[in-house]
């Protein structure tokens, strides 16, 4: 294939011929991201990405997440960590649509509590609980901060998250070299202003 | 979507009137009420359907459109150019990864809907199928192209499924950069050389007539289109888009002293609207159906990726841990 790319030249890359199929199961896990965008905001839900472990979902989280705007803080964890309530809307509270008794035994854990005020809004964390399971950490979150009635709820063991130590904040600290990634470093203007001279002149 | 614009061809799904009508009503009332739709609420297979085939076909756009511009990193015009194309390079692809998270909440699994685009199953945005000869091709993808994206992706993050919402929040955040980098590059060779604004008016005339298609054809009011916009899946017609983008481009191509290449381009005024030469809508349907100038070049870097990637994830895949669909 002669192309006008030079790397696709030099590559030998070839023509569509036959299938290609992936495998089942070709793709990695999914974990949910959470960044803090700055000092004194919560941690929020970001969206989710796939990965092999958690630290590799740092790194892809990282990249996807946090390149472009301000982030003081990430976090992730396994989808699958995550015991969502269902969902209500209105004036209803999700808390209120949990039916399923508690657990009765096992473990107090701590477990980090999010709540979607709105549907199509990000999961806001609000706080943490002591619980025995996923059911009871819903109910400790009712008790604790129900009264906002959020329309999801998210709690997640404290345990499951994976995230940057404090030392390491100056990860975050990329943007002031990469000004070229803002819409406010291109004046156009400028340039077309020197057009237009020129045409008069 | 076909890049910007939406052919809503007819698809095989359970039709409305064997959908449960209670479930149905509650699911039309939420939308009226200006709710959004979440992945774990009921909804009508039309409209699971139809948002995955969407919001795939844009994210496939995404990774495909990355790559004529790809083409032009390694012999961008400086230091300060290479990395700004490569910045906005990497967000194109940071767009497909977040698109394609939003259908798998619908329950298409990732590895099938890549499966599908190197197999030539799933269609993707026209104009990326067109070569970028020279820079200013790829100065005319970055700002023009990303225009007729940007028009398309505002009206779509209006509407009213939850995941795809939020993947479009981000995305036009992003966009901003994009736009007004391409406009960048564009003015900087209107003000140039007699060469470089050359090389800019040849690069219009090559991709205004794919641009004109991007948004695709004549919307015809069909059932499934009226209740595809009812549900707010579809936002606005093609033509409206197509509209919005002859009105707040065309002033600027020319205010660069560039002409465009369409002798029946005028805006009538009594009407309100742009009259345009009718494109060649035969083209379009061949390069979106696999035969345009680049769509077998396209697919081949794809496959290539795939193949000589296959290590990498076979390496680091832990097939034991259960896949499990992204929750928002
Ligand atoms: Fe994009
Ligand atoms: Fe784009
Ligand atoms: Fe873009």
């Amino acid at each position: 294939m002669e192309s006008l790319d030079p790397r696709v030249n030099r590559m030998k890359i070839g023509g569509f011929d036959g299938e290609l199929h992936k495998e089942a199961m070709d793709q990695l896990g999914t974990y949910e991201v959470f960044l803090i965008p700055k000092d004194g905001k919560p941690l929020e839900s970001v969206g989710p990405v796939h990965a092999s472990d958690a630290e590799m979902a740092f790194v892809f989280a990282k990249e996807a997440f946090s390149r472009r705007f301000e982030c003081v803080a990430m976090a992730v964890c396994p989808t699958a960590s995550i015991f969502p309530s269902p969902v209500s809307e209105a004036d209803i509270s999700a808390y209120d649509l949990v039916t399923i008794p508690a657990e009765t035994e096992g473990e107090n854990r701590q477990y980090e509590v999010f709540h979607m005020n709105k549907r199509g809004k990000f999961h806001k964390h609000v706080g943490s609980v002591e619980a025995i399971g996923d059911i009871d950490a819903l109910y400790k979150g009712k008790d604790e901060y129900g009264v906002d009635k959020p329309k999801n709820v998210w709690v997640v063991p404290t345990g499951d998250f994976h995230f940057n130590a404090e030392e390491d904040s100056d990860l975050w600290a990329t943007l002031p070299e990469k000004k070229y990634r803002d819409a406010i470093f291109y004046k156009a203007g400028e340039k077309i202003q020197r057009y237009k001279e020129s045409v008069n002149s | 979507m076909y890049g910007g614009g939406n052919v809503f061809e007819p698809m095989k799904v359970k039709e409305l009137i064997d959908e449960d009508p209670v479930l149905l009503k509650e699911f039309e009332a939420r939308i009226d009420r200006g709710e959004k739709i979440e992945p774990t609420d009921w909804m009508p297979e039309l409209y699971r359907k139809q948002l995955i085939r969407m919001i795939e076909q844009h994210a496939h756009s995404e990774i495909i459109g990355a790559l004529p511009e790809g083409t032009w990193i390694t012999r961008a015009p400086g230091f300060k150019r290479k990395m700004a194309l490569m910045a906005k390079v990497q967000d194109e692809v940071g767009h497909a990864q977040l698109l394609y998270s939003a259908a798998e909440t619908l329950g298409k699994p990732r590895e099938k809907m890549i499966d599908d685009l190197i197999n030539g199953k799933s269609k993707y945005s026209n104009i990326f199928n067109y070569p970028a000869f020279t820079w200013a091709d790829s100065c005319f993808i970055s700002w023009l192209v990303d225009a007729g994206a940007i028009v398309n992706q505002l009206a779509n993050a209006k509407g009213s499924y939850g995941p795809y919402v939020r993947a479009l929040d981000r995305i036009c955040k992003e966009e901003s950069f994009h736009l007004k980098y391409g406009h960048d590059c564009v003015a900087t060779l209107a003000a140039g050389s007699k060469q470089q604004r050359e090389w800019m008016q040849d690069a219009i005339n090559r991709w205004w007539a794919p641009m004109m298609m991007f948004f695709g054809p004549s919307d015809k009011i069909s059932v499934h289109s009226e209740v595809l916009i009812k549900w707010k899946v579809k936002m606005a017609s093609n033509d409206a888009m197509r509209e919005q983008y002859l009105d707040m481009y065309v002033p600027k191509i020319l205010e660069l002293g560039f002409t465009i290449p369409d002798p029946n381009l005028r805006r009538n005024e009594e009407e309100g609207k742009w009259e345009i030469t009718e494109p060649d809508w035969d083209e379009f349907k061949r390069v979106i159906n696999g035969d345009g100038p680049c769509n077998k070049e396209r697919l081949a870097v794809r496959r290539v990726a795939e193949e000589r990637g296959r290590w990498v994830r076979e390496a680091i895949n832990r097939k034991s841990e259960n896949y499990i669909v992204p929750l928002a």
